[in-house]
């Protein structure tokens, strides 16, 4: 429920520098990867970023918690 | 859900604890978040076709891209205040594509066309302030982790749709004659709208949850007056009148009518001597103004037509 019918939910991660860390910037809708990337490139555009990428929600392994994932939201920009 | 009861997760709140998960959450607070958050994405999204309608009045290429670039701003921040009600298990396709357009929660003046370019950068400088004046302070006072991480992205880009505004507001003022005179007759019926999109006064207001739960810091009253105080001395520089003035002895703005009053839909003014009652503005909100059907049928159209020109 939520979101559109065959539409899976990719959290999306980028670094504004190539000596950055990697940091969730935020989360999407999309039927595939490939329109994942291009919503993706297009709703967080606030900074150059020097990479970002995607990856399904579904394919996060829970490490130190059972329960589901903590709700991700977007990281305090730097 | 209910590991706490309301009061022990207001306490929790007022000493710093952030919630970030449904888990969290008390029955009252996720209603109260699920309240807040459909305004802001409704609002966002609605701001879209009403700036897409008055985009296309832009002068040249270039001020139709930067007025592209706004509304494409705008979807995003739809967008993800909609994401985060899908993790509160709110059925967003509902909300997007099936919801009568008068259950929409934008403000009244997102019902109203906006017929020009300069009633365009008019509402970049006075209803992007309002936004700013609110998601600022939800940005800065709420307890809702991931909304907070999120305000971010969306304070950064509100302030450029903010700047674009007042810049071009001054552009057309100090180019006198008709430019001007759109710009006066743009602020004559919106700055009311504006004063009127933080709703109702403190002393009737219904339910103050939103403050209890810190889902926001500054009451109607107090955001109300931290957008007249950007927006009035804004006017009073470019020249253009507003009812309202700057008290240069308290440093307070003051409005110069009683508020609620009366609008008239047909000649689309204020009648500023003609108070009413909330109750009336509730009734107006409720019935919607002009555009209300058409600006969602707009967004739902964009989906359904790519949809069939697919599919056929």
């Amino acid at each position: 429920m939520g979101h559109l019918s065959g539409e899976h939910l990719y959290e999306i991660f980028a670094r504004q520098k190539r000596e950055d860390r990697l940091e969730h910037v935020g989360t999407i809708s999309a039927p595939n990867a490939a329109l994942a990337r291009a919503y993706a490139w297009q709703t967080y555009d606030e900074q150059k970023w020097f990479e970002m990428v995607v990856a399904p929600r579904e394919s996060f392994e829970a490490v130190n918690r059972d329960e589901e994932p903590f709700t991700l939201g977007p990281v305090e920009a730097r | 859900m209910a590991q706490f009861t309301d009061e022990q997760l207001q306490r929790k709140i007022q000493e710093g604890f952030i919630v970030e998960s449904e888990a969290d959450m008390t029955e009252t607070y996720k209603k109260a978040l699920i309240g807040q958050l459909t305004v802001q994405g409704d609002t966002e999204l609605i701001s879209a076709p009403a700036y897409y309608m008055a985009a296309r009045d832009a002068p040249s290429t270039n001020t139709m891209v930067s007025a592209t670039a706004i509304i494409q701003d705008e979807m995003g921040h739809a967008n993800i205040a909609y994401r985060l009600l899908q993790d509160l298990g709110v059925d967003t396709d509902y909300l997007l594509y099936d919801r009568p357009p008068e259950k929409f929660k934008n403000p009244f003046g997102f019902d109203q066309p906006l017929a020009n370019w300069a009633e365009l950068v008019t509402a970049n400088a006075l209803y992007d302030r309002a936004g700013i004046t609110l998601l600022s302070d939800v940005h800065r006072n709420t307890s809702y982790g991931p909304l907070k991480r999120a305000l971010v992205k969306v304070g950064m880009e509100e302030n450029f749709h903010l700047r674009h505004g007042e810049v071009w507001m001054r552009r057309l003022c100090e180019a006198g004659g008709e430019g001007r005179d759109l710009v006066q007759r743009a602020v004559d019926w919106m700055f009311p709208m504006g004063v009127e999109w933080f709703g109702l006064p403190d002393d009737r207001k219904r339910h103050n949850a939103q403050l209890d739960f810190k889902l926001k810091g500054m009451t109607n009253d107090e955001l109300r007056t931290t957008w007249m105080k950007a927006v009035v001395p804004l006017c009073e520089q470019l020249g253009i009148r507003v009812p309202a003035h700057s008290n240069e002895e308290t440093g307070e703005v003051e409005l110069e009518y009683e508020l609620p009053i009366a609008w008239d839909p047909d000649d689309r003014v204020w009648l500023l001597d003609e108070t009413i009652t909330w109750d009336d503005v509730w009734e107006r909100w409720r019935a919607r103004g002009p555009m209300n059907e058409e600006f969602v049928d707009s967004v739902r159209r964009s989906r359904f037509q790519v949809e069939s020109l697919l599919a056929a």
